[in-house]
């Protein structure tokens, strides 16, 4: 019985594994090399500001980091990305549900294929162009994420080993009794799934709608979406529709104010915006414990850079850095494509509001306990709700 | 018993189970001249005001409105809190337990209302409903809950927010849950769904922006007073700017299943002067997690769940100054 794996969220993995499959992204070369000149006159505001407003699609196929086999080849060659193109049409006939293989059998009707078809909804059209990038990140040179520090490996195999304890004993777990760590508190502010649902507190960010975190990364584990950006003056505001209604709203305020105290901590940083000729950078600070971005959490500095490479394409780099997360600082870019604004709907997110998931989470788990109690059901102790499908037994 | 200093502690508990809360007073739709003086201000003198450049006025800032609309937008007194039970006379109740604690920054500050007339026309049997929804205050009031507030009561809550003049859309994001709305000032297909803050279409009338808000969900109220209306809302805004930091905002008001007539509210939004104005978090989902899940907890936080029903237990330790010496 996994009663309370009904969530979407837990898919996070496998889309990841989908993108990482999937090395391409949507512009062409002639996009590549209007990037490297960019245009003589960018567009403007009435205001006379570089005029980055619009909506622009964030569905992507780029990996986030770069496969292996490019090793420091930030580009495909010619021959690789006309492979890679017909891989993917051929990929797109293919339905969309998660064929992958179980236990060394095809996946294709088992129970995790039909948990994880309740997905394909959200993924949005299948891209059909393809960049001749490698990967998001573009330094280190090898296009992956960089060490850990050891101070931030020792917090991220204790939560590992936490999470191992809580699935130990179920079939997405380690054999072994069901352990005693099940009534300790997390180690960190918990924003992963867990295998436990004994408050709001285990489930996941995302599952609580607290999935709003920056950067939106598109495209590995968002479920894409659309941004749409407007300036006036001395603000920029970008509303990010992602996520299956985690939509969110970020102001940049156009300002040489220096940043907040440090002991103030905002969900979505501090932002603090300035022009570089047609370029909008950000300086992000002060963000919040309570957020995760790849491991880094309060100390996290992300600079954001937004600028338009054609009419059609606004490219958007960031460099994040944490000395107590990452050895060194890192940088990814990714080229999203205008979208069209009579026909894109920009949807407002209300996961809060309807936050059916977690509240039905809540009550299965509670319902299933007193059904074990009563001597009707499995110990929900033994049972696998959070990695997405379980073993399939 | 009594100590020499006086100095034993008081325990005080009062348990009342919020279901029960029930006696609470209406305050009345007094009628008051409203607002409508106010509309008579001259416009801002030209070239006083921000202006984009098409000469159109630019709205863009950080605004907040400055009354108590949020409370209740027609006319009222001070209360001693929202939601009352019976005391020892029927002019004297007390605050229901939950909001006892709160003492006096539990209280309703009082306000003349923002209502042209001084009274919402509600219909028969809606002014009912209405009045029960005061009654339940605690238990219906979509802010309670961190639900976005709709249009127009996102525009009057107490909580500041920015909005983003653009060329072909306007932005507002309101530091309250981190709502939005835009605005769109050029051609868009209809909005497919009813959502919470609405499909805002805008237009100019001479310096005045004219915005026709549709598509919103029938579960947002207008105030604490549990004022509400059907998902067959109309509101049509109407911004003018009556100085550099001033914007006169009016909200007309049309819901055929709710009123017997369309109304409208109107009051100033002030801009934010401080210097080092801006949005911050005002996150309240994981502020309600403990109301709106509490009772689906393993382990209950909150002293007595049964059901759905919150139990408070309303416990407090008088300190030794405030303990009248006993001989």
């Amino acid at each position: 019985m996994r009663s309370t794996a009904r969530f979407p969220f837990y898919l996070g993995a496998l889309l990841a594994a989908v993108t990482l499959a999937t090395a391409w992204e949507g512009t062409t070369v002639a996009a590549q090399q209007r990037a490297a000149a960019p245009a003589a006159k960018a567009p403007r505001t009435a205001w006379g500001a570089p005029d980055l407003q619009g909506l622009w699609n964030t569905n992507t196929a780029l990996p986030f980091e770069r496969p292996r086999d490019f090793g420091t080849r930030a580009m495909m060659t010619e021959a690789e990305h006309a492979k890679a193109l017909a891989d993917l049409q051929e990929r797109n006939q293919r339905p969309g549900r998660d064929s992958r293989e179980v236990g060394g059998k095809p996946g294709v009707g088992t129970e995790k294929d039909v948990a994880r078809a309740y997905n394909e909804f959200w993924f949005g059209d299948k891209p059909t162009r393809l960049s001749y990038r490698t990967s998001m990140i573009t330094d280190p040179p090898d296009g992956r994420m960089p060490a850990y520090t050891p101070e931030a490996a020792k917090r991220i195999a204790d939560k590992r080993e936490f999470l191992a304890a809580l699935l130990q004993g179920t079939s997405g777990g380690k054999p072994g009794p069901i352990s005693p760590r099940r009534a300790e508190r997390s180690p960190d502010y918990n924003l992963d799934r867990i295998n436990r649902t004994d408050g709001p507190e285990d489930r996941g960010g995302p599952e609580r709608c607290l999935g709003d975190n920056l950067p939106v990364t598109m495209g590995t584990g968002t479920f894409g979406g659309v941004m749409q950006l407007v300036q006036s003056p001395d603000s920029v505001s970008i509303y990010y529709d992602v996520g299956q209604g985690q939509g969110f709203a970020w102001v940049i305020p156009i300002t040489n104010r220096p940043h907040v105290p440090k002991s103030l901590q905002l969900y979505h940083g501090d932002a603090i915006g300035r022009w570089d000729g047609d370029t909008l950078v950000v300086d992000v600070t002060n963000f919040s414990d309570e957020t995760n971005f790849r491991g880094a959490r309060e100390n996290l500095h992300l600079v954001q850079r937004f600028r338009r490479v054609d009419a059609n394409t606004l490219q958007v780099e960031f460099t994040a850095e944490d000395p107590t997360t990452w050895v060194r600082p890192w940088t990814a870019v990714q080229d999203l494509e205008r979208a069209d604004e009579k026909t894109t709907l920009v949807l407002e997110g209300g996961c809060h509001e309807g936050n059916y998931g977690l509240l039905g989470m809540l009550l299965n788990t509670r319902a299933a306990e007193k059904a074990f109690a009563e001597g009707k059901g499995p110990d929900p102790a033994t049972q696998d709700n959070a990695t997405g499908g379980g073993g399939d037994n | 018993m009594r100590t020499r200093f006086g100095v034993s502690a008081l325990a005080v508990g009062i348990i009342v189970t919020l279901c029960v809360v029930s006696l609470a007073v209406i305050a009345g739709q007094v009628s008051s001249p409203g607002p409508a003086a106010a509309r008579q201000t001259a416009p801002a003198p030209a070239g006083q005001i921000a202006r984009q450049a098409s000469g159109k006025p630019d709205f863009s800032g950080i605004w907040q409105a400055n009354n108590t609309a949020n409370w209740d937008l027609v006319t009222h007194e001070a209360m001693p809190a929202r939601v009352m039970q019976a005391g020892v006379h029927e002019l004297s109740p007390v605050p229901a337990a939950p909001l006892l604690a709160l003492g006096a920054v539990g209280g309703v500050p009082p306000g003349l209302g923002v209502v042209e007339g001084g009274v919402i026309p509600y219909k028969a049997d809606a002014l009912q409903k209405k009045k029960d929804n005061f009654d339940h205050w605690l238990d219906r009031d979509p802010e309670i809950k961190c639900y976005q507030p709709g249009v127009p009561r996102a525009m009057y809550m107490p909580y500041p927010f920015q909005i983003l003049h653009g060329s072909n859309k306007i932005m507002m994001v309101f530091e309250y849950a981190n709502a939005q709305r835009t605005i769109h000032l050029d051609q868009v297909e209809p909005y497919p769904n009813d959502s919470w803050m609405g499909h805002s279409v805008g237009r100019w009338d001479g310096d005045t922006l004219v915005v026709d808000v549709t598509s919103q969900i029938d579960k947002t109220w207008f105030d604490r007073a549990g004022d509400f209306h059907s998902d067959a809302l109309h509101v049509v805004e109407r911004y003018r700017m009556l100085s550099r930091d001033a914007i006169w905002y009016e909200a007309t008001i049309e819901d055929a299943n709710v009123f017997t007539r369309p109304w409208t509210i109107a009051m100033p939004l002030y801009r934010r002067l401080e210097p080092n104005a801006q949005l911050m978090d005002y996150r309240c989902i994981e502020m309600v997690e403990e109301l709106l899940y509490g009772h689906l907890r393993k382990q209950p936080l909150v002293r007595t769940w049964e059901g759905q029903t919150m139990t408070v237990s309303v416990e407090r330790k008088v300190p030794p100054p405030d303990v009248l010496y006993e001989r």
